[in-house]
């Protein structure tokens, strides 16, 4: 009897390695042939190209597990896109680049040992976080010690660029984001009560302590303000309350989920306050998720759909054309990030301190989806025009830009 | 006006408490097992009403004009669809895994359980089934009306929630109390070893507590899926754990003590999210009740001594 | 080099958790699901004193081992109150409850969590081998402490306490007394713990510590074998390099981790390496076995 269990469980382990390892083949298109890792670069352009270029390769860690894995599924498919795009167009400088992806589950210990593996084993050049705060916090020492760039595609958190001289940021700083949601509240929609929901990650918090140092400057007056938790399904009770405060706006952090449920139920029980978002929002999801209730909701985002730079609506049609589903704000910041390193690769080289270089002469960078791009700053952080968008015919659409240094300047 | 209000939504997040968690009560009034997995059922659920929704939503339209009576249809063939094959999940659930390591150490149940969820929601999360996005649910109130009063307003799917809880733990109620079955569970949760002495088949009564249990859980994530208008793979997540401190507070495996336990929990969360919600994260507070209340109850609200 | 280090870094503290972890479960037979608050709590207090109170690492250290220790018997107190499975429900709520606190109190950092904690050199060395070589130190440390253990009448008296408590009782041990020992002992080892993950990973978020964790602890001991030695050692080791061995079935890593440990569950209950199991009676078998050849040559 024994002897049999133990054979039961080693033929249903066998049947599970055998049903499981070959896992690519059944998946449909909308999953890119190579899940998590690349072990070959596409090989058209090597061939091509003289021999002595061989692929470099630039590394890459997002969730793909776990509950951001839709995040980093997106983040992925958009380096991906972003790569393929650069090795047509002839790679750097002839070599073709190669992305190594690993997932990181969205644990910073996981990050922070995919970090290492892609310094040691994969021998990558430079190295893109595709992940949140938690686990990129996690991966930029690592990064910053062994000499290496990183950039940040979308984590928010103020801390990342602070790690060291070798950390970049793509996507706009929570500070520069919360100012720029004042801005808008107090001057395109002339409000003057904000009822603050804080989402209780690093997000929500650094978000809102940029909106709330700036509210005091324009003159708005902050009438009501509360914590959620992430993933929270249930606003209705402090929906209740800001109705009972009465509010002009409503500033609420949060991602595309949380968002949808918001204004969904905000909708249902009758809430007439404008609801103001920022990136997080920026998601065909949102749109999918909360339908009607979604019309009319503002946002301040890195993503500007209607904008007329080629690259933005370049991005927007293949993206579309390889996954079959629309681009969010997330996976523009992924595409930016490798379109970012290659400028940096193309003008300066390989090596860390041309990449160095390459990044701080950044000028009025027009190749990339979010942009345009004018400058970093010393303390690496991208200094850009922010969007902002509004929710009109089921889709977002351009509201304002706003280009004043003295707000947008991290 | 907002006191009723939040009374009346806080009934509603009841009603979808106790619907996952009295599966959780009757598979532990018998096995004593702490079914994490039961929450991977609620997920499933959720995700095979809507696969029947969207299936045969497309069927309904050409025979109803009405975009609206159509998906209201689509809705009520598959919420039953779902509950029964979340009944069957269940079922096999037990019938291969918990019947083997019942009677063992009550952890070993628990961690065999904490790697089917795993495996549960890790299979959901691939791109033939759900894949890693949220999908809508959109059924609305499947026709049922909305609920005006100058106190408090009930949106049409708050209705619908409480009308299926309602009916359901009728059926519930009247299967437990008035059918050799439900006998043979009241028995077999008493003293397992004493009912199969005395002729109750306990595997049947197990199994068939399995199947509905989990065809509740199955209802439950329809109605939530609905409700919130998301069905994603992770959303079994809070239920694992909120279901056990519903169960746990009522008393573990007593059913009247899981219902009164929900409200309690339900209208708890409402008022203190309402009132001190920036103090600590809503399931913060409905674990400290938790542990407050153990303090002085050892053995949960309603539970047996 | 680096890359492995880390998994062995990470391999090291999650063997000590599971030690722990065993300590409370499989000697004195309380389950718990809140290891994780424990480990928190030693991350935190260490990471504190270094940022706060710009103390060196091995103060912080220390004071990560007396801090969980002490909150370790305050935790403990609702053991004495609640018992299996009310007890298992308590402490997972614990771990709920000390998350919120380090989420949103700002002296813990809040939700921006701790940044910049320094990792410590050694010697002079430039790399993590001597933190490497520290971790497992602290290991070692936590097999001995827990070897001591079961070796002792407090081994014996806790074994009774978690076979039967009020026989344990009449016999004339003082179980709460023991019941706290081992939520001391157990908080102050993962607290340790904790305070080797935080200057590993230089930054600390309330999320690292979900009962995800606490979930993922149990997990190991139960896998590796309840009660033994050997078993959570090897099941903190198996558990934790699954996910990275499995890298290379692509997504379907933790479709297969979650498969096999519903497998080992109903194959090996006793876990991989438990008393009863098939590979230790194979080794026993086969450790016997050699022995009676042996005996017969000599004869």
């Amino acid at each position: 009897m024994k002897k049999f269990a133990m054979l039961a469980w080693l033929v249903a382990l066998a049947v599970l390695v055998v049903s499981c390892a070959p896992a690519p083949t059944p998946v449909p298109p909308t999953k890119a042939p190579e899940p998590t890792k690349a072990p070959e670069p596409t090989k058209a352009p090597e061939a091509t190209k003289p021999p002595s270029a061989g692929p470099i390769k630039i590394g890459f860690f997002s969730p793909l597990t776990g509950p951001t894995a839709a995040d980093g599924q997106s983040a992925f498919n958009s380096a991906k896109l972003a790569v393929k795009l650069i090795n047509d167009a002839g790679g750097i400088n002839g070599a073709p680049l190669q992305l190594i992806n690993y997932d990181d589950a969205g644990k910073p210990d996981q990050a922070a040992s995919v970090a290492r593996k892609l310094i040691e084993s994969d021998k990558v050049v430079a190295a893109i976080s595709g992940a949140y705060s938690g686990p990129t916090r996690a991966a930029a020492p690592v990064f910053q010690q062994a000499g290496m760039v990183m950039l940040s595609a979308y984590a928010i958190h103020p801390e990342i660029t602070k790690v060291g001289d070798k950390i970049f940021r793509i996507g706009t700083l929570a500070d520069v984001q919360g100012k720029v949601g004042a801005e808008l509240v107090a001057k395109n929609l002339k409000a003057k009560k904000v009822a603050i929901l804080t989402i209780d990650n690093d997000y929500g918090v650094s978000l809102t302590a940029g909106f709330k140092a700036h509210a005091l400057k324009v003159g708005l007056e902050i009438i009501f303000e509360q914590k959620y938790s992430f993933g929270e399904k249930d606003f209705r009770p402090i929906i209740e309350k800001i109705k009972a405060a009465n509010p002009d706006v409503v500033y609420a952090t949060g991602y595309y989920a949380e968002a949808s449920t918001l204004v969904s139920q905000a909708k249902d029980a009758g809430l007439k306050a404008q609801i103001v978002g920022q990136e997080g929002y920026d998601s065909p999801q949102f749109i999918k998720l909360a339908g009607a209730n979604s019309e009319g909701v503002i946002i301040t985002t890195d993503l500007n759909r209607d904008s007329k730079e080629a690259m933005t609506q370049k991005f927007l049609t293949e993206y579309k054309k390889a996954y079959n589903e629309d681009a969010d704000m997330v996976g523009a910041s992924a595409f930016d990030a490798v379109q970012v390193l290659a400028y940096a690769m193309k003008t300066g080289g390989t090596t860390t301190d041309g990449i160095i270089k390459a990044l701080k002469g950044l000028k009025d960078f027009k190749d990339c989806a979010t942009g345009p791009f004018l400058r970093y700053t010393a303390d690496r952080e991208l200094v850009r025009p922010v969007s902002s968008q509004i929710v009109k015919g089921g889709a977002f659409h351009l509201y304002q830009e706003f280009t004043d240094p003295a707000v947008t300047t991290p | 006006m907002s006191i009723a209000q939040n009374l009346s939504n806080a009934m509603v997040l009841a009603s979808t408490y106790i619907l996952i968690a009295i599966g959780l009560t009757m598979v532990y009034g018998v096995l004593k097992v702490l079914h994490v997995a039961h929450a991977g059922v609620y997920a499933s659920g959720a995700f095979v009403g809507l696969g029947a929704f969207n299936f045969v939503r497309p069927f309904c339209t050409p025979t109803l004009e009405d975009a609206r009576l159509a998906s209201n249809l689509a809705f009520w063939i598959s919420l039953p669809i779902a509950m029964i094959v979340s009944g069957v999940m269940g079922a096999l659930i037990y019938l291969l895994i918990y019947r083997y390591t019942w009677g063992k150490s009550p952890t070993i149940s628990l961690v065999a359980s904490v790697g089917l969820f795993t495996l549960i929601q890790d299979l959901l999360q691939k791109p033939f089934l759900l894949g890693p996005r949220q999908q809508p649910y959109p059924a609305g109130g499947a026709g049922m009306p909305r609920i005006e009063t100058p106190w408090f307003m009930i949106t049409p799917t708050q209705v619908l929630i409480l009308f299926v809880t309602l009916i359901l733990l009728a059926i519930v109620y009247v299967i437990l109390n008035r059918t050799r079955i439900g006998l043979g569970w009241q028995a077999a949760s008493l003293d397992p070893e004493m009912a199969a002495a005395v002729g109750v088949n306990v595997t049947h009564v197990i199994v068939l507590n399995f199947f509905l249990g989990s065809m509740l859980a199955g209802a439950a994530g329809v109605l939530v899926g609905v409700y919130d208008n998301m069905v994603f793979s992770t959303m079994g997540d809070v239920p694992s754990y909120k279901a056990f401190v519903v169960v746990v507070l009522g008393g573990l495996g007593s059913v009247p003590g899981t219902i009164v336990a929900s409200i309690v929990l339900a209208v708890t969360e409402t008022f203190m999210v309402a009132f001190a919600g920036s103090l600590m994260p809503r399931d913060a507070i409905a674990f400290l009740v938790l542990i407050l209340l153990l303090m002085f109850r050892p053995r949960g609200l309603l539970g047996r001594a | 080099m680096d890359y492995f280090v880390s998994l062995a870094v990470f391999a090291g503290i999650w063997v000590v958790l599971a030690l722990s972890l065993n300590i409370l479960m499989g000697f004195a037979g309380q389950v718990s699901l809140g290891q994780a608050a424990f480990f928190a709590i030693g991350a935190y207090t260490s990471a504190l004193c270094a940022l706060k109170f710009d103390q060196p690492f091995f103060v912080g250290f220390f004071a990560a081992i007396l801090v969980t220790g002490f909150v370790g018997a305050f935790l403990g107190l609702p053991s004495l109150r609640v018992r299996h499975d009310f007890l298992v429900l308590a402490t997972m709520g614990v771990n709920f409850v000390v998350v919120a606190i380090f989420k949103y109190v700002d002296f813990f950092g809040g939700a921006l969590g701790l940044i910049d904690i320094p990792t410590p050199r050694f010697f002079g060395v430039n790399n993590d081998i001597p933190y490497l070589i520290l971790v497992w130190l602290y290991v070692g440390a936590a097999i001995l402490i827990s070897w001591y253990i079961s070796k002792t009448w407090t081994g014996l008296a806790l074994n009774a306490v978690r076979i039967n408590e009020e026989a344990a009782a009449a016999v004339g041990i003082s179980v709460p007394r023991f019941k706290i020992y081992a939520f001391i002992v157990s908080a102050a080892l993962a607290g340790g713990a904790g305070s080797l993950y935080a200057h590993y990973l230089k930054s600390l978020f309330p999320d690292n510590f979900n009962f995800i964790e606490s979930i993922v602890i149990l997990s190991m001991v139960v896998v590796g074998g309840v009660g033994t030695l050997r078993g959570p050692i090897i099941g903190a080791i198996i558990l934790r390099a699954l996910p990275e061995l499995l890298r290379e079935v692509h997504d379907y890593r933790f479709t297969l981790y979650g498969g096999l440990i519903v497998l080992m569950m109903l194959f090996q209950p006793m876990g991989l390496l438990g008393d009863d199991s098939t590979l230790m009676r194979g080794l026993r078998r086969l450790f016997v076995r050699k022995e009676k050849v042996d005996y017969e040559h000599a004869a």
